[in-house]
């Protein structure tokens, strides 16, 4: 389908490397404290109600010691160019941000019907079950930059638009163009493996463009035509980015 | 039925007693007053620890970037702190009431604890760099601040109030259109 607002603006994509994932969870971790997403403690829990906007699942193929390497995906909300979750909010919350090419969630719009949830097959929505505040002087680590959402209202990974928002404005500040690799979003910056690349799709020349061109290349549920802004490579064999 | 006749005969007798308007009327009274003045209070400045004069300092020839100096660099336009009075006020008399307030603050070492007269709610992300960069005036926002001896609220900056100048703005241009109405630019 062709949009011609598709022009407009960046088209923003990932390439996460199962190749090189090692499952370390510094990605979940960093989310976490870059977009202010509360601890909800063992008890919720428990109920399936913890807060993450990047989780990392854990594939064993074979026995061990003899596991297949790329046990690891990271997971997190796609950016859909076809996003499943869009046309079911019933308030327009959850709408296609034709600048940035990405999917947001406007918390101050949403109501908490979660069918944007319900109809996500990646399940990468989270909904915030209570308010969840930070006690004592922990508060002062909320990053400023993102809102801290309220009970009742759903969630998810934006790509770190605060940064992107902000690397446009430092860089139209200063009269020129955003360099590749300038945005980098809290999960890539995180990783120690640098599993996870970030930057424009719509540029054939930046890393990510290069890597997604790689043969490994597959994207999750492909078939259902969402068309994903996350690319996964993952080959087993070619362990390491040799070109 | 016949209740019905009776209700309304018992209205009528009512409103031929005096007392009915009397209450009616100070009722009414009351009511106008009350929204009256909570649209008043919407509209007046905040109290202020102390009350700077706009008017005064504007008026000496001091520039609106000294004291809010990020306003053409960054989000927030930031206040002065209170070293940055006393830079000028250390070598005068002092000796207005609002004056001496300054003074017990800087010579407590404190900053004034200023209440907000333009705020956004916490959702809203507002950013000034862009604004002044496209030539904007701080009075296209502010109003006349320079005039005025306390700074003053403007009712109703809400969403439509962006939304229709950045429209204005990017009339014909799709691409400055879909950037300055995209929610991620104000909301994240
Ligand atoms: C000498 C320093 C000084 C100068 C010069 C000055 N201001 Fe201020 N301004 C202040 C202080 C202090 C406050 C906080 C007190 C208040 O809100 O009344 C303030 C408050 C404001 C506010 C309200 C901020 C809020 O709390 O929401 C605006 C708007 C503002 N100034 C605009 C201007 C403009 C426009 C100019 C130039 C015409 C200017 N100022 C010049 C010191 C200054
Ligand atoms: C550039 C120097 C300068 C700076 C900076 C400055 N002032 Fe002043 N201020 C003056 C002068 C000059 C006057 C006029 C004195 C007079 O007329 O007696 C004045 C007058 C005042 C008055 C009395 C106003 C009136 O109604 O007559 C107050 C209150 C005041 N300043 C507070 C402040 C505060 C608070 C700050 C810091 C935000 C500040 N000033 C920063 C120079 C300065
Ligand atoms: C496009 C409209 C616009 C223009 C132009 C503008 N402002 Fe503002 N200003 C705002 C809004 C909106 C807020 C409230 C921001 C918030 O609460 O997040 C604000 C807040 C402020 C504040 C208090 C909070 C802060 O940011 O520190 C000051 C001081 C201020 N402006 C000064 C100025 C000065 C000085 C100029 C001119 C150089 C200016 N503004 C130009 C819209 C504007
Ligand atoms: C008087 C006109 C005017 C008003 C009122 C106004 N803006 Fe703007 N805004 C502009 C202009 C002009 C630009 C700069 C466009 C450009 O980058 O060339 C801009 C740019 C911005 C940007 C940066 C966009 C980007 O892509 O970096 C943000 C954020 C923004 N405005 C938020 C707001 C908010 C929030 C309000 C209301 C509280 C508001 N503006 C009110 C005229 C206005
Ligand atoms: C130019 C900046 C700007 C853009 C773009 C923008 N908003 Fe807003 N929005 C605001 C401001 C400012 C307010 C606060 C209004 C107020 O204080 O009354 C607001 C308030 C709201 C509210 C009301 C929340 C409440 O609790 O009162 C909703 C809902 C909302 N915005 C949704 C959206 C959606 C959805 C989009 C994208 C289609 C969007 N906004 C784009 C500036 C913007």
């Amino acid at each position: 389908m062709s949009n011609p607002l598709e022009e407009v603006g960046h088209k923003w994509g990932m390439v996460i490397d199962q190749d090189l994932c090692t499952g370390c969870q510094a990605c979940v971790t960093a989310c976490a404290m870059e977009n202010n997403i509360a601890f909800v403690g063992e008890q919720d829990a428990a109920y399936g109600r913890s807060l993450q906007w990047i989780r990392v699942e854990r594939f064993w193929e074979g026995e061990f010691p003899e596991v297949k390497s790329t046990p690891f995906q990271p997971v997190l909300c796609q950016q859909c160019g076809q996003a499943p979750c869009e046309p079911v909010c019933p308030v327009y919350a959850s709408v296609h941000s034709e600048n940035q090419q990405i999917n947001i969630q406007v918390y101050n719009r949403c109501v908490g019907t979660r069918y944007c949830a319900n109809n996500c097959p990646y399940q990468a929505r989270v909904f915030n079950w209570r308010d969840y505040r930070e006690p004592g002087p922990l508060d002062n680590a909320l990053n400023p930059d993102v809102t801290v959402r309220r009970r009742g209202i759903m969630e998810k990974c934006t790509f770190c638009v605060q940064r992107i928002v902000q690397g446009e404005d430092t860089a139209r500040a200063e009269g020129r163009q955003m360099a590749d690799g300038e945005v980098v979003p809290a999960c890539a910056q995180a990783c120690p493996t640098e599993a996870i690349v970030f930057g424009r799709l719509d540029d054939p020349d930046s890393l990510v463009s290069r890597l997604k061109r790689d043969g490994r290349a597959v994207q999750l549920l492909e078939e259902l035509g969402t068309q994903p802004s996350v690319t996964y490579l993952k080959g087993g064999s070619s362990y390491g980015r040799n070109g | 039925m016949l209740q019905r006749l009776k209700l309304l005969e018992r209205l009528q007798n009512l409103a031929r007693r005096p007392i009915f308007w009397i209450v009616t009327g100070l009722f009414t009274i009351l009511l106008a007053a009350g929204v009256g003045s909570g649209i008043r209070s919407m509209q007046a400045p905040p109290p202020q620890p102390l009350d700077f004069n706009h008017q005064v300092h504007v008026g000496l020839g001091i520039q609106c970037l000294y004291c809010h100096p990020g306003a053409w660099r960054q989000a927030a336009a930031g206040l002065p702190t209170t070293a940055k009075c006393w830079g000028c006020h250390q070598q005068m008399a002092n000796t207005k009431p609002a004056q001496q307030v300054l003074v017990a603050y800087a010579m407590a070492g404190e900053s004034i604890p200023w209440v907000p007269v333009f705020i956004q709610p916490d959702f809203v992300y507002f950013n000034h760099r862009p604004h002044i960069a496209a030539g904007l005036n701080c009075e296209n926002c502010h109003g006349e601040i320079s005039r005025q001896t306390v700074a003053q609220p403007i009712p109703r900056q809400n969403m439509g109030w962006c939304l229709d100048c950045h429209r204005g703005r990017a009339a014909g241009d799709e691409q400055m259109l879909a950037r300055l109405t995209d929610c991620a630019t104000c909301h994240r």
